[in-house]
């Protein structure tokens, strides 16, 4: 018992498991049509969305950084795509999409190794900057998706001719989970990961011992934002449409996931694969919420309490001396 | 030229903005010697050795090693050289196992899906990190163990195996004994003499005169940033050694 207990001490994720589990027996009992194969799967869907972001943000919080502008990254990205899909084959525009995107992780991540700001400002000044640069070149209107359904068939649409109850579940399904086990695998099987634990844990020392930290959590930063920016898309095909406010409030959803899922703050420890439960739960929270026939209101403060706990319970577990 | 030099710094100088840190500094290290570098705060002692491991750029001056020219631009460089430094507060990562620790930078890798991807060879950190240990006397039974489990000796072992396992030529120890006890102390100490009889030139850094006294076959005593003394240790003594540390100021 007591070994069983250090293995579960030791795995960043077990309290993201912990919460999924019992917000998933709390609503499939009390709430009507929650325990349903399509509010499930639509469920997963908004998770995807989510987790895909996550998985980055995971990547840069674990080398000691933050992210405030993947909520503005994703409108872009989403925005920007359906500006150049009926101009191009859309899979060229996803391209062009993510080139920016990592333009602006290179110089979020310049910005802050260079000049020794911190990340939270830099990319608190380029979430501003995005946004406003959205609202300029939308005027501040619906911007709707035309042109080929290559990207729309390969990252977001029902998968409709699949047989029975496959038929419910999309792409994007697909991509986040491989995605999420990719990463998972880079960080704990490759040196790249070993490198980015390193830089987080003990930046000073990881310079000492031949690391190009600055590098890693720029190439972070630039992870980071070629994720916004591919959800971003995932959505805006998923709806055919986008407005200038979509992402609004969804770097700190993120951070929640990435909290809850067992990332700290402070960089160092953390694991991608709790993000699968994290971003489910948090999706779920508001899903459930709205079928148990709760106002809706509650949700952002149960989210914020859900956080709250997790990030106790983390740090209860950890069996460390305070590094502050 | 002097065939058993490993290194030999030449008119090095570093300031950091308006403060000179280095003037004119030269310094030698010989294949199996101990060198310790003494000198009151403030004297150059940590800029020189970082320097030799390449965590500072310097602003003049040469750098030869085993009698070649090399310039040291990054730490990287410096640990591919074979220049590896056991620091004062260790640089290990807490939050890390045993065997990530001591190849950090530097892990083994494996090819796996016909080379699509390299992955962490995990066995062979493992087996190489017990050969590694071994070496330090202390004995660490489970590489997966998290640094910030282990003792203070135990960590220092672990940051001493780091350095002198990957084939080290010079092996800088900057005040590696500081925050030890005494039987700790004596086992560093016996190290770098282990070092020494395998050829490895070690620099040591250490405010305690008796320390180096111990191991230390030549003494270079820097003041505000110059050379003033460079003393064999068999023809000194720790008087002499502090009255130099101390300079003209005082006497």
């Amino acid at each position: 018992m007591n070994n069983f207990l250090l293995r579960i001490r030791n795995r960043p994720e077990a309290g993201s498991f912990l919460g999924f589990v019992v917000f998933f027996i709390i609503f499939s009992i009390f709430g009507d049509q929650f325990f349903t194969l399509g509010n499930q799967t639509s469920l997963f869907t908004l998770t995807a969305e989510l987790g895909i972001i996550c998985i980055g943000v995971g990547f840069l919080m674990i080398s000691g950084e933050f992210d405030l502008s993947v909520g503005s990254v994703y409108a872009l990205g989403g925005i920007v795509f359906m500006m150049l899909a009926p101009h191009m084959h859309s899979l060229f525009a996803l391209a062009i999409v993510l080139l920016i995107a990592a333009s602006i992780g290179w110089f979020n991540g310049y910005v802050t190794t260079k000049h020794l700001i911190p990340s939270f400002l830099v990319t608190l000044s380029m979430m501003l900057i995005i946004r406003g640069l959205i609202y300029m070149i939308t005027s501040g209107r619906i911007t709707s998706h035309k042109g080929d359904l290559f990207v729309l068939t390969f990252f977001s649409a029902k998968m409709s001719n699949l047989p029975g109850f496959l038929s419910d579940f999309r792409p994007s399904h697909l991509w986040f989970v491989g995605l999420l086990i990719l990463f998972h695998y880079i960080l704990f099987n490759t040196r790249y990961g070993n490198h980015v634990f390193a830089t987080g844990v003990n930046k000073p020392a990881a310079v000492r011992m031949g690391l190009n930290t600055d590098w890693i959590k720029t190439k972070n930063f630039m992870i980071c934002s070629c994720f916004a920016a591919l959800s971003g898309v995932i959505a805006v095909s998923r709806f055919r449409m986008g407005s200038p406010n979509i992402g609004l409030g969804m770097e700190l959803e993120v951070i929640a996931a990435a909290v809850i899922g067992g990332i700290s703050l402070y960089g160092g420890t953390g694991a991608i694969i709790g993000i699968l439960f994290s971003a489910f739960l948090i999706c779920m929270i508001r899903n459930g919420l709205l079928l148990m026939g709760a106002p809706p209101y509650w949700y952002s403060a149960f989210v914020g309490v859900i956080v709250l706990i997790s990030t106790i319970v983390n740090i209860k577990l950890q069996p460390r001396k305070s590094k502050f | 030229m002097n065939l058993n030099s490993l290194v030999s710094m030449q008119n090095i100088s570093k300031s950091f903005g308006s403060i000179e840190a280095l003037k004119n500094a030269d310094f030698n290290l010989n294949r199996g010697e101990i060198v310790g570098l003494a000198g009151d705060n403030g004297a150059g002692k940590s800029t020189l050795v970082k320097i030799l491991a390449g965590v500072f750029p310097y602003d003049s001056g040469e750098i030869f090693l085993e009698g070649s020219k090399v310039k040291l631009n990054s730490p990287k460089e410096a640990i591919e050289l074979g220049i590896e430094s056991i620091y004062q507060d260790l640089a290990l990562f807490e939050d890390m196992d045993l065997s990530r620790n001591i190849f950090i930078g530097r892990e083994p890798v494996k090819n796996k899906l016909g080379g699509l991807i390299k992955s962490l060879d995990k066995e062979k950190m493992k087996e190489e990190t017990l050969n590694a240990l071994k070496m330090t006397k202390i004995n660490i039974k489970d590489t997966s163990a998290l640094v910030h489990t282990l003792s203070g000796g135990q960590r220092q072992s672990v940051a001493v195996a780091r350095a002198v396992y990957f084939r080290a030529k010079v092996v800088i120890m900057d005040e590696p004994t500081a925050a030890l006890s005494v039987k700790e102390v004596q086992k560093i100490l016996d190290l770098a003499l282990e070092l020494k009889a395998e050829g490895i030139g070690v620099i040591i850094i250490t405010h305690n005169l008796h320390h180096m006294f111990s191991v230390a076959d030549r003494i270079t005593v820097l003041q505000n940033g110059s050379p003033v003394g460079d003393k064999k240790v068999a023809d000194t003594n720790i008087r002499e050694i502090e009255k130099l540390i101390i300079g003209n100021d005082f006497s």
